[in-house]
C-alpha cells in the first residue's frame, strides 16, 4: 500500500459521487413544475425574499446562550472527576463559573438583553 | 501549583490584564484619556515581568512547554502590543470602544503566547483561534467605514478556510502518525505520501497566516482596510508568533520530512520575495506598500528558516525583534500623518520634511531598516538571515534574496524621496505629537540603531535554546 493507495481512495471518491449523480440522471424522468423550486413543497406559500435584514438581537440572544450553553458541556466532565479531585475541582469550577459570569455581565452592560 | 504560577507567569499575567480591562469597562466606565496611561503602565509592567521568574519545563502532559527561548520570543510580542499601546495613542483616544480594543489585541496575544508554548498539535490549533478571531473583530474597529468591514469580512472568511486545511493536515497527522503530541510525532515519520500530504495541508495552514505567496491575497486588502494599529498588529505580532511556532513545528517536528521541505521553502521563499516587491513597486497607497513590503519580509524570514540550524532559530528571532521596532515606527508615522492630515497616499508624504522634522527623520530611519541598509538593525538582521540560508550552500538561492533586496530599495527610498526631495505647493501643516507617540518613536529609533549595534544581543539571542 503505497502512493498508489491515496490515488486510487481520491479517484474512487469522486468517482462513486460522480456515478450517482449520473445514475440518477439517466434513470429519473425529470418533471419540472413551480412546486419544485419552493424552499418547503407543502404548507403555506413562502412570502417575500429571503435575504431580508434580522435583527441584531437575535444574535446577540444566540450568542449568549452559547456562553451558557459550552458552560454546561464543560460540567458534564467536571462532574464526574469532581469527587476524586475534591476541593481544587470545585475551587477551579467557580473560577470559570466567574471568567463565563464577566462575559455575562459585560453583555448586560452592553444592552445586549434588552429587546428592540 | 508553584510550577504552574512560574510556566505560565506570561499568560496568567495576561489574563489579570484582560479581567482587569473587563472590571473597568463593566463598571462605572473610565474616560479614554485617563485609561489610556495606566494600560500603557501595565503593558510596560507585563513586558518587565517577562524577563524574571522564567522556568523551563512543561504542564499538562506536554500540551504546554516553555523554555528561555520561548520566554525571550513571548517578551519581543509584547514588546511590540506595548508600542502599539503608545505609537497609536491619539487614534485609540479618539476611539468610542478603547477599552475592547485592548481587551481583543491581549486575547488574542494571550492565544500566540498559548501558541508558541504549545506541545501538541490540537492544543496548537485551539490558541491559533483564540489569537485570530479577535484581530478579525480588531479589523473591524473602524466602524464608520465600509473598507473596514470589508477587509474584516475577508480576514475572517480566508482564515476559516485556512483553518479548515489546518484541521484536514491535523486529521491526516493523526492517521498516519497515531499521535499528536509534538514530542511523538517525528519517530512516527518515515516519508510516507500520506504524511507528506498532511504535512503540506498543515504548511499550507501556516503560509496563510504568514501571507506567503500564493496564500498572500487575503492580506493586502485586510492590510489597506484595517485601522493602521491593526495594521501593524497583523504586520508584526501575528507574524513574528507564527514564523516562532513554524520554527518549532519544522525543525522539531517535522525534522524527519527535512529534505522535503527544505525545497519547498527555497520555491516559496523566492515566490514571496519575487511577487512582493513587485507588487509593492507600484503601490501608492502607504498602508498597501507595507503590506506588500511585509510580504516580501516574510519571504527573507523564509530564506533564514530554511537553514535548519540554532543559526537559523536565532537569526530568524533577532530579525523579528528588529522588525517590530523597524515596522512600528514607519506604521507609527504613517498613523500620525493619516490621523492627523488625512494623507495614505505617498503623493500627500510630498514636502513633510519642511514642517515635520522628527516625523521625517523617523521615518526615513524606519524605511533604512526595513530596507537593510547600514547600519541600522535592519541590515544585521538581513545579513544574519542571508547567512543562515547560505548554510547550506545554495548560493543561487542567497543571489536571487541579495538581488530581492536591491528592489526592495527602490519603493522604500521613493517614500523617502517623496519626504524629502520632492517639492510640494501645500505641504503637510506642522502636526502636534503627542508626548506618549514621540517616547514611543525614540523607544523604536534607539531600537533601530542599538540593536543591530550591539552585537551581544546576537550572541545572547544563540545561546538560547
Amino acid at each position: 500500500m503505497g502512493p498508489s493507495s491515496l490515488i486510487v481512495l481520491i479517484i474512487a471518491a469522486i468517482a462513486f459521487s460522480g456515478i450517482a449523480v449520473l445514475v440518477s440522471k439517466v434513470l429519473l424522468k425529470a418533471t419540472k413544475n413551480k412546486q419544485k423550486g419552493q424552499p418547503y413543497e407543502c404548507g403555506i406559500p413562502t412570502q417575500g425574499k429571503t435575504m431580508v435584514q434580522l435583527n441584531v438581537g437575535y444574535y446577540l440572544f444566540a450568542l449568549i446562550f452559547l456562553v451558557f450553553d459550552v458552560e454546561l458541556v464543560f460540567l458534564y466532565p467536571w462532574a464526574v472527576v469532581a469527587k476524586s479531585t475534591g476541593w481544587l475541582a470545585f475551587i477551579e469550577i467557580v473560577i470559570f463559573f466567574f471568567i463565563i459570569f464577566m462575559g455575562f455581565l459585560y453583555a448586560h452592560k452592553k444592552g445586549a438583553l434588552k429587546w428592540m | 501549583m508553584n510550577e504552574l504560577l512560574t510556566l505560565m507567569k506570561s499568560e496568567l499575567v495576561l489574563t489579570v490584564l484582560i479581567f482587569l480591562l473587563l472590571f473597568v469597562k463593566i463598571g462605572r466606565g473610565v474616560r479614554n484619556e485617563a485609561l489610556l496611561p495606566i494600560i500603557q503602565v501595565l503593558l510596560l509592567l507585563n513586558f518587565i515581568v517577562g524577563f524574571f521568574f522564567n522556568g523551563e519545563g512543561s504542564l499538562f502532559g506536554g500540551m504546554f512547554h516553555t523554555s528561555s527561548l520561548i520566554a525571550f520570543e513571548k517578551n519581543i510580542l509584547s514588546l511590540a502590543v506595548y508600542l502599539i499601546s503608545l505609537l497609536f495613542a491619539g487614534w485609540l483616544k479618539k476611539s468610542q470602544h478603547m477599552p475592547e480594543f485592548f481587551l481583543l489585541m491581549i486575547t488574542a496575544l494571550l492565544g500566540m503566547f498559548l501558541m508558541i508554548s504549545s506541545g501538541n498539535l490540537l492544543m496548537f490549533y485551539l490558541s491559533l483561534e483564540l489569537s485570530t478571531i479577535p484581530v478579525a473583530a480588531m479589523a473591524n474597529f473602524d466602524l464608520d467605514k465600509k473598507r473596514s468591514s470589508e477587509g474584516a469580512m475577508k480576514m475572517i472568511l480566508s482564515s476559516a478556510f485556512s483553518s479548515g486545511i489546518l484541521l484536514f493536515g491535523i486529521s491526516l497527522v493523526y492517521g498516519a502518525t497515531g499521535t499528536l503530541a509534538f514530542a511523538e510525532i517525528p519517530a512516527q515519520l518515515n516519508g510516507s505520501p500520506l504524511q507528506v500530504l498532511a504535512f503540506v495541508f498543515l504548511f499550507s495552514a501556516f503560509a496563510f497566516k504568514l501571507s506567503v505567496v500564493p496564500f498572500h491575497l487575503w492580506a493586502a486588502d485586510v492590510y489597506e482596510g484595517s485601522p493602521i494599529a491593526v495594521t501593524a498588529f497583523l504586520s508584526v505580532v501575528s507574524k513574528a508568533s507564527m514564523a516562532f511556532i513554524l520554527i518549532t513545528v519544522l525543525y522539531q517536528v517535522f525534522k524527519p520530512l527535512q529534505s522535503i521541505w527544505y525545497n519547498m521553502l527555497v520555491l516559496l521563499a523566492m515566490a514571496t520575495m519575487v511577487v512582493g516587491n513587485l507588487f509593492a513597486l507600484r503601490q501608492q497607497n502607504i498602508k498597501r506598500l507595507f503590506a506588500f513590503s511585509s510580504i516580501a519580509q516574510v519571504g527573507f524570514v523564509l530564506v533564514g528558516i530554511s537553514s535548519n540550524s540554532t543559526l537559523g532559530v536565532a537569526s530568524v528571532v533577532y530579525f523579528m525583534l528588529i522588525y517590530v521596532f523597524s515596522a512600528m515606527a514607519a506604521l507609527g508615522v504613517a498613523a500620525v500623518v493619516s490621523h492627523h492630515a488625512g494623507q495614505e497616499n505617498i503623493d500627500g508624504y510630498k514636502g513633510l520634511y519642511k514642517n515635520n522634522k522628527f516625523l521625517s527623520w523617523a521615518m526615513a530611519l524606519a524605511l533604512f531598516s526595513l530596507a537593510g541598509i547600514p547600519p541600522t538593525a535592519g541590515f544585521f538582521g538581513k545579513l544574519f538571515l542571508l547567512a543562515a540560508g547560505g548554510e547550506r550552500g545554495a548560493y543561487w538561492f542567497i543571489t536571487v534574496a541579495a538581488l530581492n533586496m536591491i528592489v526592495s530599495l527602490y519603493y522604500y527610498l521613493r517614500v523617502v524621496r517623496a519626504i524629502f526631495m520632492d517639492a510640494n505647493e501645500k505641504p503637510i501643516d506642522i502636526i502636534p505629537l503627542g508626548n506618549t507617540e514621540r517616547l514611543g518613536l525614540v523607544i523604536c529609533g534607539a531600537g533601530i540603531i542599538l540593536v543591530g549595534l550591539a552585537g551581544g544581543i546576537f550572541n545572547f539571542i544563540q545561546t538560547l535554546h
